[in-house]
């Protein structure tokens, strides 16, 4: 009962937590168009927090630098079950122009927490990024939920991912 | 109490209910504009190899130049591909993209064409950013004779409607090359008499390999090119003096040729350069062992960077035109051993 209500809610709304990990903060501040009333995040059903403990997916912007290879599982380990990594922008999918050779970033992200959608770019589009997130949540996240149960129904999510992964 | 009376009547309005429920976004803004540079399209038949794209690319692992294998009947082609997951969509592979039709394609911008009026003279004036030293002394000397060059953001700019063509700003240049006057007409003829130079002058150097293969590493091979040759050739391509020492000039000004040289007794048939060149100018065959093919060959250095044994020889040669009349010039060669690191990956 209690858990049905459960997934009636994640299916209609998302809470997610944005982590820069170290890049130009150019696809941050993509981010912060869509909070703009011209992309409107809100509208469907997205809240944006700085808090991991409240988020349903994490959004990693940034090539992993070396203060952030801890503290970024340490964030992956603070956000309640169920999660969604998704990787916005280049730089955690190869580490993009700071991935020169003797540099320290430790892309990709994948090496530290495990990454549902990426977002290709340089940096993506408000509306790509967009399109992630919706691809991956709500249904994504209620599946997940209900996979950590031990049920094992939850096959749309793989659905939605793997269109997103390509 | 009248405020809230009004707010209530003002919200139960039918068309503020209608547009607070079907708020949404614009579909215009959701939709990626035409005019967006997206990810480059790589068109695989027109690409020749060169490779200026991975040298313009600044994000790594974003382009790489691959290549088909070859089978009984077909060569395989060279191609680049790009990797989204680098790419930053700059454009820069696009620009510098040589070929025509190009290969590459990102955006407009290296698409558009600068607009010049075709001038009553054979020569259209264009002033180099980077070598100019902001002096402005062709705006002194052109302001008293066509005022074509003003100074747009702290730097000369020619205006190319104005201009004659008359070339006193690049007499009054200080600086070598910092003005150009570059030939608009016989571009095919002007290609024809490069390809021409750089042809004689490479079989010329390479004629004298033996001895470069000796050169210590700081060590500089010298030559002297009398261009009587080189005149008689061109002038069979065009009579045109003023256009052939022009082509000349600029050919040795810039060209840094690059050598590459071949011992095959050193050779040792271990075959590590044949899967690393890129243009596939390296064969293996069990009679003759490695062979090069200097037809085919790009002078990439990937060969000298791989080979363990010292085969390939890598050497960048300069060139210098002595001040004299056409006939007798005498372009000085140097060859000087490539300070490339070997055995880096």
């Amino acid at each position: 009962m209690l858990d049905s209500l459960k997934d009636i809610i994640r299916k209609s709304s998302i809470h997610a937590c944005l982590v820069s990990t170290g890049g130009c903060n150019g696809c941050d501040i993509e981010v912060v168009a869509l909070l703009s009333p011209r992309y409107d995040l809100e509208q469907y059903g997205i809240y944006f927090h700085n808090n991991p403990r409240e988020a349903d997916v994490i959004l990693i912007a940034g090539a992993v630098t070396e203060q952030w290879r801890e503290k970024l599982q340490r964030i992956y380990a603070k956000a309640p079950e169920p999660k969604v990594v998704v990787a916005i922008g280049n730089c955690p999918l190869s580490g993009d122009v700071f991935n020169q050779e003797g540099s320290s970033v430790y892309a990709p992200v994948s090496d530290f927490i495990p990454v549902d959608a990426e977002v290709s770019g340089c940096p993506p589009r408000p509306s790509e990024i967009l399109a992630a997130i919706l691809a991956v949540g709500p249904d994504a996240i209620a599946a997940k939920g209900r996979q950590a149960k031990g049920d094992q129904k939850a096959q749309p999510s793989e659905k939605a991912e793997g269109e997103e992964k390509k | 109490m009248s405020s809230v009376i009004w707010y209530l009547y003002e919200f139960a309005r039918k068309s503020w209910a209608e547009k607070f429920a079907n708020a949404r976004t614009d579909q215009e803004i959701m939709e990626t504009p035409s005019r967006f540079r997206d990810f480059p399209q790589v068109r695989k038949e027109y690409c020749i190899a060169c490779g200026a794209c991975t040298a313009a690319c600044p994000a790594p692992m974003a382009i790489k130049l691959v290549r088909t294998s070859d089978n009984s009947h077909e060569e395989g082609i060279t191609y680049p591909i790009i990797n989204t997951r680098g790419c930053i969509r700059c454009g820069f592979c696009a620009e510098v993209c040589p070929t025509d039709p190009k290969t590459l394609l990102c955006g407009e911008n290296h698409l558009i064409r600068e607009k010049f009026t075709i001038l009553p003279v054979d020569k259209m004036f264009v002033i180099d950013d980077y070598l100019c030293i902001r002096c402005k002394k062709c705006i002194k000397t052109c302001s008293e004779i066509a005022g074509a060059i003003s100074e747009v953001d702290k730097k000369p700019v020619i205006d190319q409607s104005k201009c004659i063509g008359c070339g006193e700003c690049i007499k009054n240049c200080p600086v070598k090359g910092a003005i150009k006057g570059i030939f608009i007409e016989n571009v095919e003829e002007q290609k024809a008499i490069i390809n021409m130079v750089v042809d004689t002058l490479e079989a010329r150097i390479e004629a004298d390999q033996d001895k470069i293969m000796e050169l210590e590493p700081e060590e500089i091979y010298k030559i002297d090119f009398p261009t009587q040759e080189l005149v008689d050739e061109a002038r069979k391509i065009i009579p045109n003096d003023e256009l052939i020492r022009d082509s000349i000039e600029k050919v040795t000004d810039r060209l840094k040729m690059r050598i590459v040289t071949w011992d095959d007794e050193k050779c040792t048939n271990c075959r590590l350069c044949v899967g690393e060149c890129p243009s596939g100018a390296i064969t293996y065959d069990k009679e003759k062992g490695v062979q090069r093919n200097p037809d085919k060959c790009l002078r990439c250095s990937i060969c000298y960077q791989t080979c363990p044994f010292g085969v390939a020889g890598f050497y960048v040669a300069r060139f210098l035109l002595t001040e004299t009349a056409l006939e007798d010039g005498v372009i000085k060669i140097t060859v000087k051993p490539s300070q490339l690191p070997i055995g880096v990956d």
